[in-house]
């Protein structure tokens, strides 16, 4: 398509003002469409007689929202990177050089390539609307800032705070961007277009200015220094391999990158060496699994949660929870965080209150961080009540119930329940382990009930997993999955069945871990083999410990019911049950706490306790294969004979915001597929000589016949 | 039946608490914000229908200037509704009451929130008028040079304020100003409340004996009621916050071991000498919000709703200043005539306990044909009150008096004690500082 109207000047007098619409989309972002118009801008600028120019946008609370994906998914040689990546640079370049002052006039999003874009630009100007958001989040994808950020960025800002934001991938709120002198000026959004048009008059007939980041103070300027220099750079290495054990290449290229470029007086030729740095990472598989993972982000905004297009989900204004506790104090803050009322119940007021502070508590953190203020926290605050009936429940239009695990009394509060909501309101169950088709039973409008599972610290979990049961309505489906992304979830659908999806697949990965230790592998070794090598952010014990070792042994119960003999139990986790060892929560597992709960040191006495001889003869492969493996085995039969989710997307984005599973492998089943299924199963296959459970399933064989779990 | 009958359909309160205690913390919008929410959880009300909030209170806190919309904002109650602010001292939360009735009897509105907040506790300490004016020349001064001299004078004031405090002298002209006590004096005639009842207790002929029995008997019946649980059917537990670590359940004032004796050994507070009035027999400073939903009748009837009595009438009336303890004699009978009715229907009556000695007064005002007849222009006596239907379930003495928000309380607890007894007729009534008196009558909806 031709975006001749997507980027366009308007004329105030001896002013350009271009604003920025792109025809296509609901975002402004850099397509080669878009780039090529940007270019005719640039020519059109040139021959004009204008004499200073504005870029402004017209979009709601986007300036640039950065490069186009889809076309960088589309590119795969180093080459078509390369031709792509210069014609950015090229034309930005071009930008940087026009005989007029330019200011980027900013609302909303500038982030990667329109972060880079205003960059080029002379001036920057950013609203205080909380929508504008300024950075360069390219690591995030794997890449490294190619159309001109690594070299400009160090240049404006100085290295440290270039190296600050490079990095970490974060987007800045505009006083905080102005602070590190990112922006100019920030303005209020009414009045954004007008202080520009102001500024632009004073600049006419000046100097083009001359951008260089000058050090204040004495502490800069050694930081500036050719030794400083040295130290900042040493640094920001050790802290990225120590976030990411060397996972990660593109924050390492882009310091390479930001090293060998700080101080060319040529631009050209440290452009060059971005543009070869970030073909190189932009081809490799972590590149194209961390995008995988941007997709399926995106994939989950976009839907609704049913298939019927004609559904979707009702509006929740006021929500009920029962059950006051860890759960429920959690479900509390992040609903009342996004202004939904929330009600809670419980058995007592101490209980009541404790919900509430629970979550003020929470509110208290972001308060300190400056992130909302007193009132804010007021506000949020007072949406949190509760009491010991249900009064206020006819008020409701979603219940979560977050009470004891346990069949009997759930039931039973159900059915209490129905009599004091309206027949319209959704309850849902924030069970992990028991089976919503048979709490549906107890509730007299079964279509109106799902569950909702939240994993545990709710305020960070992304990972909702909405549960339907055999009666469930796309109707409920659809208000469940819609409430989990207003409260900033990750909502995946799943069918009802023993663990749901992420316990299930959980299960075996854990119970193989304690295999490993009864056959003579240390706590450390096997923890560490997963989080060093494989680059999980926990090993298996310490996330036990986590989930409670208790609730880990019940689950393995109940699968052992569901499965048979094909879940398997380590003899010692038969003991560990009566140890009285709960994990964290008793600040006694397989670590030792201190006592704010924060994990220190491997418990050594477990080993004497049960009778363990520490061998460690095992090698990280193994330890790391069986459990991983596991995992896909186990994935194959909830997914071909349980039907447990359709796609091996939900299955990845499930594991990576309910897990923490290694993002850079973009998830169990690409990580699967690009190893091989075959080679799984084979691998399967021999371990299962020694360990009959590890036998690799029908349905893994099914996946391997059509080649694994991404093809149809 | 008529439709444009005003109702009440529900009330709550928080726990009320003696100044300095659990609730000196919270903010008087906060005791709203949760006595207002805990009405709607309770009535389970769709908040749209809210056509207006009014709420009594006479501390006015800087922050919350319009106090009324902070609550109900606070609340939930949306941004379109409008809210504001009454202040009638003690009969603050009365005021609101009358203005809902008012609003809805003339059918320009069918759902009101009604009630009132007060933190007592929170009452600032101010910095007397020459301080204040030196700090105005200190902020507008420029330069150290003009700053030093003023920063000196400052100095030399503080010496003063602090020799001020060690005298204990409150009329010294550099005393720290107590807000609460200033507003507890008469700005009229120039005399403390306690003074005006032990005015009232001279001239009645009150013994202090008679005054130490009353009081006995308001924590006796306090007591009572909280152990029985029928206090606690108009409270909303607070969860005190920041900590969470514990929930006032009940009120905290109200002493189960109270004795006579020891009300007798206080010493007269206000009339050191020859007084009567004790901090035993007068009610004490106090913290705690009180919430009511008024309806028209037609609302309530659309809404399923079963109200728990009607507003029949009220009635405000002006005294001495000095006298003011008398109020509810004079605003009794006015209430009474506006609603068809004679004090020997009435079958129940809330009168605020503000003094005992005051409470006393007033009844045997109302007794008095000669009282009747020089006061109030009446041929007869107002009537006789039988004791035994006077606050049943103790007073302000036991319970408190958080002064905006007494008003709704004493109805509240009046319409409650109707239904339990299924007393036809009702009166709440008190006394206002400045020499007013207030009154409301309700009749029961059965």
């Amino acid at each position: 398509m031709t975006h001749q109207n997507s980027i366009r000047i308007v004329s105030y007098n001896e002013i350009a003002m271009i604003e920025l619409d792109q025809q296509d989309s609901k975002v402004n972002k850099w397509s080669t469409g878009m780039m090529l118009r940007l270019n005719q801008v640039i020519d059109e600028l040139e021959k004009s007689s204008y004499k200073a120019a504005i870029f402004i946008s017209k979009k709601p609370k986007i300036f640039i929202a950065g490069a186009d994906i889809d076309e960088i998914r589309s590119l795969k040689s180093v080459q078509e990177f390369d031709v792509a990546v210069k014609q950015g640079q090229t034309i930005f370049s071009r930008l940087e050089k026009l005989n007029m002052p330019v200011i980027a006039a900013m609302n909303g999003a500038v982030a990667g390539g329109g972060c880079e874009f205003a960059l080029a630009c002379d001036y920057r100007i950013a609203t205080d609307d909380s929508s504008t958001r300024i950075g360069l989040p390219e690591t995030k994808l794997g890449i490294i800032p190619g159309f001109g950020g690594c070299v400009r960025l160090p240049r404006a800002l100085g290295l440290a705070g270039a190296l600050d934001i490079i990095l970490a991938g974060k987007l800045l709120n505009s006083n905080k961007a102005f602070k590190v002198g990112l922006v100019d000026q920030v303005v209020h959004p009414n009045i954004l277009e007008k202080t520009a048009l102001d500024f632009a008059r004073t600049l006419i007939g000046k100097p083009k200015r001359i951008k260089r980041f000058q050090p204040k103070g004495l502490v800069n300027q050694i930081l500036e220094s050719p030794l400083g220099r040295g130290v900042i750079f040493s640094q920001a290495q050790k802290s990225v391999l120590k976030a990411t054990h060397g996972h990660y290449p593109a924050p390492l290229k882009a310091i390479e990158v930001i090293k060998k470029t700080y101080g060319f007086s040529s631009i050209e030729s440290a452009l060059e060496i971005e543009r070869k740095a970030f073909c190189e990472v932009a081809v490799t598989e972590v590149s194209k699994n961390l995008i995988h993972v941007f997709d399926l982000t995106e994939m989950v905004k976009k839907q609704t949660g049913v298939e019927n297009s004609s559904i979707s989900g009702m509006p929740i204004h006021h929500l009920g929870i029962l059950g006051a506790g860890t759960m429920g104090g959690g479900v509390a803050y992040v609903a009342a965080d996004k202004g939904i009322e929330v009600r809670m119940k419980d058995i007592s007021f101490d209980a009541v209150a404790k919900g509430i502070k629970h979550a003020r508590s929470l509110w208290e953190k972001l308060a300190k961080k400056r992130v909302i203020n007193e009132f804010e926290l007021q506000q949020r605050l007072a949406h949190v009540t509760g009491g010991v009936d249900f009064s206020d429940f006819k008020r409701t239009d979603l219940v979560v119930e977050a009470i004891v695990e346990d069949m009997e009394i759930k039931k039973r509060v159900f059915a209490e329940l129905a009599s004091f909501v309206r027949p319209d309101a959704i309850v849902v169950s924030n069970t992990s382990s028991l089976r919503v088709n048979e709490m549906q039973t107890a509730y007299p409008y079964p279509e109106n009930f799902a569950g909702m599972h939240f994993f545990n610290p709710v305020d960070k979990m992304p990972l909702v997993e909405v549960i339907r049961g055999d009666k469930t309505s796309d109707q409920t489906i659809a208000t469940v999955f819609e409430l989990a992304k207003k409260m900033g979830k990750m909502p995946v659908v799943v069918k009802d069945g023993p663990g749901f999806l992420v316990n299930r697949l959980l299960l075996p990965y854990m119970a193989e871990a304690a295999f490993l230790l009864q056959e003579g592998q240390s706590i450390d070794f096997v923890d560490k083999a997963y989080v060093k090598h494989f680059g999980m952010p926990m090993g298996p014990f310490a996330l036990m410990d986590e989930v409670g070792l208790d609730v880990c042994i019940k689950v393995l119960k109940i699968f052992k019911k569901a499965f048979g003999d094909r879940i398997e139990i380590a003899p010692f986790m038969q003991e560990l049950e009566t140890s009285g060892k709960l994990g964290k929560k008793n600040k006694n597992g397989f670590y030792q706490y201190d006592e704010k709960g924060y994990r220190k040191e491997v418990d050594q006495t477990i080993y004497s306790q049960f009778k363990i001889q520490i061998k460690n003869s095992l090698s990280e492969k193994e330890c790391i294969e069986r459990g991983i493996f596991a995992m896909v085995n186990e994935c194959a039969r909830a997914m071909v004979t349980d039907k447990i989710v359709n796609t091996s997307d939900e299955v990845d984005l499930a594991m990576i915001m309910g897990t923490g599973f290694p993002p850079f492998r973009g998830g169990l089943l690409k990580y699967a597929d690009h190893y091989g299924v075959d080679q799984i199963q084979n691998a399967l296959k021999g371990y299962s000589i020694k360990a009959p459970r590890l036998e690799p399933s029908p349905e893994l064989g099914e996946i391997v016949k059509k080649g694994g779990f991404y093809k149809s | 039946m008529d439709l444009r009958d005003v109702v009440i359909v529900e009330g709550i309160r928080t726990p009320f608490a003696k100044s300095g205690t659990q609730l000196a913390g919270v903010h008087p919008a906060e005791l709203g914000r949760h006595a207002l929410r805990e009405l709607i959880a309770k009535t389970q009300l769709n908040v749209d229908l809210i056509d207006e909030v009014i709420i009594g209170n006479t501390g006015n806190p800087v922050d919350a200037v319009n106090i009324g919309r902070v609550v109900a904002l606070r609340a939930g109650v949306p941004l379109k509704t409008s809210a504001y602010t009454v202040h009638r001292n003690c009969a603050s939360a009365l005021e609101s009451i009358s203005h809902g009735f008012d609003k809805i009897r003339a059918g320009v509105m069918d759902v009101v929130i009604a009630g009132g907040t007060e933190t007592m506790s929170q009452m600032p300490i101010m910095l007397p008028k020459r301080f204040q004016d030196l700090f105005g020349k200190l902020f507008a001064a420029k330069g150290p040079s003009q700053a030093l001299p003023l920063l000196w004078q400052l100095f030399k004031y503080d010496i003063k304020m602090i020799q001020a405090l060690l005298s204990g002298n409150q009329k010294d002209e550099y005393f720290p100003i107590i807000s609460v006590m200033k507003g507890l004096t008469d700005p009229f005639v120039g005399i403390n409340m306690g003074a005006t009842a032990e005015l009232l207790a001279k001239e009645w002929g009150i013994t202090r004996k008679e005054q130490d029995l009353f009081a006995l008997s308001s924590h006796q019946k306090a007591s009572a009621a909280i152990k029985s649980g029928v206090m606690g059917q108009e409270i909303a537990p607070f969860p005190l916050g920041p900590k969470y670590d514990q929930v006032i359940i009940n009120d905290i004032g109200p002493r189960d071991n109270q004795t006579l004796e020891a009300l007798e050994k206080l010493k007269p507070f206000f009339d050191k000498k020859t007084g009567t009035i004790t901090a035993g027999n007068a009610c004490p400073i106090t913290d705690g919000a009180a919430m009511m939903l008024l309806m028209s009748r037609q609302k309530a009837n659309e809404l399923g709703y079963k109200p728990l009595a009607k507003i029949r009438s009220y009635g405000f009336a002006g005294l001495e200043p000095e006298r003011m303890g008398l109020g509810p004699a004079y605003s009794s009978p006015i209430a009474l005539k506006r609603a068809s009715l004679e004090l020997k229907d009435i079958g129940l009556i809330e009168l605020n306990e503000a003094f005992a000695a005051q409470v006393i007064s007033s009844i045997k005002a109302m007794d008095s044909e000669q009282f009747a007849k020089d006061k109030l222009g009446l041929s007869k006596k107002v009537g006789e009150i039988n004791p035994d239907i006077v606050n049943v379930n103790g007073g302000a003495i036991a319970l408190g008096h958080p002064v905006g928000a007494t008003g709704t309380r004493i109805v509240l607890t009046l319409v409650k004690e109707m239904q339990r007894r299924q007393t036809q007729f009702g009166l709440a009534t008190l006394c206002i500082g400045g020499g007013q008196g207030g009154a409301m009558v309700v009749e029961l909806e059965k």
